[in-house]
């Protein structure tokens, strides 16, 4: 399960990996600017890292979710707010497109998603719906030959380099026995009538990362745009969209970590203090040791959930443990890489200081630790 | 238009590497190995051509080591059409003028209308082997060679002579080859491309064929000279921080260190 060097895996993880660690010297700038430069995302377009999960015939490589989870472990090492506009793009949008879109619907979207010139968005929080999904109030209705919607999203990744963002939103009204009942996925593209891209959030981390709100006021979108069956994308979108996502953010914290403990190590190799490198005291090789073998078992379940979805094997709650276990883990990990170069850690300067803020973002997205923890112990008890 | 490209394999340049116990070698443990960077400046011209081509066909060829597959891999993964791996006994301990001679008979049975090397190899960084192999063709040599492209006129299809741009001292020249040349890379137009993840799972597919060194009839080799002795470069002194915060009395103790001290005034 674990790929080893040598195998397609590895070979396509280790050339984004070439790919990103030059990326470094730019990452400052960026992050400041609080964009990702548009030609950070043309290239990962030609180098074939946004199609790489969509299967031969739609145009993409077909590479495995293992595959891509490695992939997303090394932008992540090297650039935590890259990693995670990919996986937005193209674990859950384009996932969500293949699973369920037709064939138009497919030709209409998947190569501006494959080819460097966007990255999609998935809306589905609200101002009042954020852990409880199925609470939202983002109403479609039908008028003729269109669909009219209203509703405010908030906290849309990739929105400003969006040509489409997937919009959960209601038919119906709400029935406060299944909520869930009558939650629909539209592909919205971002230039329709109505559709407003609010102002960027300003963020704790992931500063080149955009975060923004969507207003919907009577945003019109064609028959076409319904993706999947009408009224059941709460389970058929939402939720299964976010199992593969939370797969892309596990290896996501996985890179954090990976990234942020590689720089403290190098740095008890060279730092000095007390006439020895500070590698040399034993508390701060406790420190790295723990850190180093929580991000090794981390990968291994992030893998495991990916090993499982690509086998067509149910992987909800084990995407769950990974997430959940990653996403803590790269907490502890960060906070051992900011301690690890003291002062100088807590700078600007420090890559690893970008990460521990980085890295925060991680247990909150994408389901919060508490419903990791509510999705695992369902799976246990079946109440 | 049809390109050989040659390329060496070399310990990668971000690679610090470590002298051998022996005292004369590199301790091959601790190696990475890629394509010597100014092949890979090579291999990107070659790309650049076929880019503006599309009927370009891009021959990358290695002597060297079977390990050298890897690095004709990522050389095919960038978009060369086909990969030649010259290797077997002997291969590895070849001199610079049998090496040319080795790729001259790959090249006389690939009828390329340009070979392409790097300047030098990032090893033993000797610039030998271009020269001997237009040498070893009877071919024309161009070196420091920034860009070329087929010359204008003739029917479409044929080369009709190749237009070379080189660098020089202050600016650049663009000569005119005849007919097959052989140019020695010293830059390509944009940095190496990074291979594509669907080139990778293409070059993985791909059939390298490999020669046999001894089959290419190159003779006897000529004696080759040995290291005896390899010497890391001398640990670097610690730096000075100069902390006065008078700009001038800065630049005047600044002038007087450099005179004095370090000498290169
Ligand atoms: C950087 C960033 C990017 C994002 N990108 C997107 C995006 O692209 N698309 C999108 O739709 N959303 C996105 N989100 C939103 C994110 O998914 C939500 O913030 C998250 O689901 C939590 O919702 P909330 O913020 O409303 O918190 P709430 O649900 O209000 O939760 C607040 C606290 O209460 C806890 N809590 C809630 N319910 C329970 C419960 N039943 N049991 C125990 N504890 C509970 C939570 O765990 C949390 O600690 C993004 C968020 C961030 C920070």
């Amino acid at each position: 399960m674990l790929p080893v060097a040598g195998s397609d895996e590895r070979l396509l993880a280790d050339a984004v990996a070439a790919y990103a660690r030059d990326l470094a010297p730019r990452i400052p700038a960026a992050e400041e600017a609080g964009a990702i430069p548009r030609e950070v995302i043309a290239d990962l377009g030609r180098l074939g890292v946004l199609g790489m999960t969509i299967p031969e015939p739609d145009g993409g490589l077909g590479a495995s979710s293992v595959a891509f989870a490695l992939v997303l472990e090394e932008i992540a090492a090297v650039w935590p707010s890259l990693a995670v506009g990919v996986s937005v793009n193209s674990g859950i949008a384009e996932g969500t497109i293949v699973r369920l879109g037709t064939p138009e619907q497919k030709k209409r979207w998947l190569p501006r998603l494959i080819d460097g010139s966007g990255l999609a968005s998935f809306a589905l929080t609200e101002p009042g719906s954020g852990s409880d999904a199925a609470a939202l109030r983002t109403t479609a209705r039908r008028d003729g030959p269109t669909w009219v919607l209203n509703g405010r999203k908030m906290f849309v990744t990739n929105l400003r380099y969006a040509p489409v963002a997937i919009v959960l939103a209601r038919v119906g009204e709400m029935d406060a026995h299944r909520p869930h009942a009558g939650i629909t996925a539209f592909l919205v593209p971002t230039d329709a009538p109505g559709v407003v891209i609010g102002r960027a959030e300003s963020k704790m981390g992931l500063l080149a990362s955009d975060t923004s709100p969507l207003t919907l006021e009577d945003a019109r979108v064609g028959a076409d745009a319904v993706l999947g069956p009408q009224g059941t994308a709460f389970g058929a979108v939402a939720m299964a969209g976010l199992d593969g996502g939370r797969i892309g953010i596990a290896a996501q914290a996985v890179g954090i970590a990976r990234g942020a403990i590689d720089r403290a190590a190098a740095y008890a190799r060279e730092r000095r203090q007390f006439g020895r490198p500070i590698g040399d005291f034993q508390l701060v090789r406790n420190a790295l040791a723990r850190a180093q073998t929580d991000i090794s078992a981390a990968r291994l379940l992030t893998l495991r959930a990916a090993w499982l979805k690509d086998r067509g094997r149910p992987f909800t709650t084990e995407a769950s443990k990974a997430k959940l276990f990653a996403s803590e883990m790269a907490q502890r990990a960060t906070h051992v890489a900011v301690q690890t170069l003291g002062g100088y850690g807590y700078m600007r300067e420090a890559a690893v200081e970008r990460m521990a803020r980085d890295a925060r973002a991680t247990t909150i997205y994408e389901g919060t630790s508490e419903i990791q923890r509510l999705v695992i112990a369902r799976g246990m008890l079946s109440l | 238009m049809k390109i050989l490209v040659c390329a060496k394999q070399t310990p990668d340049s971000t690679v610090r590497v470590k002298v051998a116990p022996d005292g004369r070698s590199v301790d091959a443990a601790q190696i990475t190995w890629a394509v010597s960077p100014y092949d890979e400046y090579a291999v990107e011209m070659a790309l650049e051509r076929k880019d503006a081509d599309a009927s370009t066909t891009v021959a990358v060829v290695s002597l060297g080591a079977a390990r050298a597959k890897d690095s004709l891999r990522q050389a095919l993964a960038m978009g060369c059409d086909e990969a030649i791996l010259v290797s077997g006994p002997g291969a590895e301990a070849l001199e610079g003028l049998g090496v040319a001679k080795a790729l001259a008979a790959v090249a006389q049975e690939a009828k390329p209308d340009v070979v392409l090397c790097g300047r030098q190899a990032s090893d033993d960084d000797q610039g030998l082997v271009g020269a001997a192999l237009a040498e070893a063709l009877g071919w024309p040599h161009v070196a420091t060679v920034t860009k070329f492209a087929p010359a204008d006129g003739g029917p479409a299809g044929s080369v009709n002579g190749i237009d070379v741009w080189k660098e020089v001292e202050g600016g650049h020249e663009v000569w005119r080859a005849p007919g097959p040349v052989v140019l020695t890379v010293q830059k390509s137009e944009k940095e190496p491309r990074y291979p594509s993840l669907p080139g990778i799972m293409k070059a993985k597919k791909k059939e390298i064929p490999e020669k046999d060194v001894a089959s290419l009839g190159i003779g006897a080799s000529l004696p080759k000279p040995e290291i005896v002795k390899m010497e890391p470069p001398a640990a670097r002194g610690g730096g000075k921080i100069m902390k006065d915060g008078d700009a001038k009395r800065t630049a005047q103790e600044l002038a007087r260190l450099l005179r004095e001290e370090a000498k290169v005034l």
